[in-house]
């Protein structure tokens, strides 16, 4: 079967909340009910139909060409199959993502996965901040699943999340990781400044020296982090895409924090080689 | 029937369910791997009395192992989950946290999940760490050389308990080069161990005893110090026995460990000394397992 593919015909002037489209809200619709399909645009609804070219039919797999960022809420409580995306996205792609796979080849806006309980969000491009925080008023962010970013990410990536996994390939803006409570966020190049501001617990690994980092961050040295090796071990045998973990090692200055939040948190500062060498 | 010149007695071995798991541990090199794996299974040939049994399966290559390094699997049976949930944090605890950088993994995923690390964290006193990757949960435990990780749990199985054969040679040397040599062949089917020291039983019993306390004593009717003396199984010739004990994953397993093991001895022939291959049964009332010696080498 082939999947079910939505193309879109013109780029929307409004922004279009398309959190209809998953296999969970599609399941067993026939292509005329998913044409008459009324979506948020703007502060109105639209047709379907009027926006987008459907074919396909499979459901479980669907596809989204000709994005822009003006499509919002891709993938929203999402519990299986998969979406995959070419062209950018705009915000909230994938909040309370529960399962599946999300694919964005392009861009995708701020509060990526925000409150997401599973599943994986890959984006082969750049995104915006608050990658896997949660929203305001939110206990907290992402609880679990994993956020790849083959570019550079925003500010305050996984503000307050809970558990889960952040990898982030290219940079990463100021205050990642702040007011942590768990969860891993791995950076492959540089981090703005204070990362792990307010963090509880959890851990942020990144290959090279960030900006600044708070006062309130203990050195515990260089150490060789067992840890680390099962990590990267683990990564790099889920695919090619994550072969570059081979590349490390266990050797990390551990930076332990935010003391001022009386923080079992760490960040590991890896140690054995120049990224820029391996990308 | 025979094999070789060795007759093989018209019995079968009789075996019980049980449960099992499986247990990897990695460490820096195989020699610190086999030191923890060596202390987990030290003391565990008998559930008689020492609450489960538990072999080295194999060896694992780095890739072969959950963080890259050398490792070594292991296959541990009891006769409850609730043993061994009982001695899998034991074990851990006390023979692989406490070896230099060693770690400990599942070997099982499925089924009834035994704790480990979940159990072994509050060693961290706070400062453990929980760790998910992969939807595996492992915990970070500060220690003295870095860090012990351990997987949050293991999976566990049923099992089967208690295939075995009787080796009857001339003497005690006939009997050990043969048996050593068939505990060397069973090493080679997966999902078996051999759980008595090196891999042989050196003093069979039978079930129960003239003491009340005792649930197990001598087999006497294999004992070749005592033929004549009681209803012996032993013909004059035969001046000592050797048990081989395993315990598998599914009876496939033993049927296969079984007869490599078998094979093994006869190859050794009555000019090595090899006189008759038997096996242990209970009349087969009590466990539900029958491993007949004539089918199995058929």
């Amino acid at each position: 079967m082939n999947p079910l593919t939505f193309t879109l015909k013109i780029r929307p002037k409004f922004t279009l909340d398309v959190a209809q489209l998953t296999p969970d809200n599609l399941a067993g619709l026939n292509k005329t009910k998913i044409k008459s399909l009324k979506l948020p645009y703007g502060k109105n609804k639209v047709v379907l139909d009027t926006l987008f070219n459907v074919t396909g039919s499979d459901s479980k797999n669907i596809q989204i060409n000709r994005s822009c960022e003006k499509l919002v809420s891709v993938g929203r409580k999402m519990s299986y199959g998969s979406i995959n995306v070419n062209g950018d996205v705009g915000k909230i792609l994938g909040s309370y993502l529960q399962g599946g796979i999300i694919t964005i080849n392009g861009n995708a806006g701020s509060w990526v996965g925000n409150n997401m309980s599973g599943g994986r969000i890959d984006i082969n491009g750049n995104a915006g901040d608050h990658i896997g925080a949660g929203k305001p008023g939110d206990t907290f962010g992402m609880t679990d699943g994993m956020i790849k970013i083959s570019g550079s990410a925003g500010d305050r990536v996984g503000d307050r999340m809970r558990s889960g996994m952040i990898i982030i390939y290219g940079k990463a803006g100021d205050f990642c990781g702040s007011r942590m409570h768990a969860g891993t966020i791995i950076v492959l190049d540089k981090a703005g400044k204070n990362p792990g501001a307010g963090m509880r617990r959890g851990t942020i690994i990144l290959a090279k020296k960030p900006a600044h980092i708070t006062a309130t961050f203990k050195s515990n040295g260089n150490l060789k982090i067992q840890f680390l090796r099962l990590l990267f071990t683990q990564l790099s045998n889920m695919g090619k895409e994550f072969s570059i973990f081979n590349k490390f090692g266990p050797e990390a200055h551990r930076f332990s924090g935010d003391l001022a939040r009386n923080g079992k948190g760490e960040i590991l500062i890896l140690q054995t080689l120049n990224l820029k060498k391996v990308a | 029937m025979k094999i070789n010149g060795v007759y093989i007695d018209d019995t079968f071995a009789e075996a019980f369910p049980m449960k099992a798991t499986r247990i990897i541990i990695t460490a820096m090199n195989l020699k610190w791997a086999y030191r923890a794996a060596n202390a987990l299974r030290g003391f565990a040939s008998s559930v008689i009395a020492c609450g489960c049994e538990a072999d080295i399966e194999k060896e694992l290559s780095p890739s072969e192992t959950p963080d890259g390094r050398p490792g070594i699997s292991l296959l541990i049976f009891a006769m409850s989950m609730k043993d061994l949930e009982k001695q899998i944090p034991m074990r851990v605890g006390q023979s692989v946290m406490t070896t230099a950088t060693a770690a400990c993994y599942a070997g099982i995923r499925d089924g009834h999940q035994i704790p480990m690390g979940k159990s072994l964290r509050y060693f961290g006193d706070g400062y453990q760490i929980s760790k998910k990757i992969n939807s595996r949960r492992f915990w970070r435990i500060p220690v003295m050389h870095g860090e012990f990780i351990c997987e949050d749990t293991t999976g566990s199985t049923k099992a089967v308990g208690g295939g075995n054969f009787l080796v009857l040679a001339k003497t005690t040397r006939h009997a050990l080069s043969a048996c050593e040599k068939a505990v060397e062949e069973i090493q080679k089917v997966p999902g078996v161990i051999t759980a008595f020291p090196g891999g042989i039983v050196g003093s069979g019993s039978k079930v129960g005893s003239k003491y009340d306390f005792l649930p197990a004593s001598t087999n006497e009717a294999y004992c070749p110090t005592l033929k004549g003396q009681v209803d012996s199984e032993l013909t004059d010739e035969i001046g000592s026995v050797l048990e081989i004990v395993i315990d598998g994953l599914d009876e496939e397993s033993i049927n296969e460990a079984m007869r490599v093991g078998i094979k093994a001895v006869c190859s050794y022939g009555p000019k090595k000394g090899i006189c008759r291959i038997s096996a242990g049964n209970y009349g087969g009332d009590l466990g539900p397992y029958h491993f007949h010696l004539r089918k199995i080498m058929k």
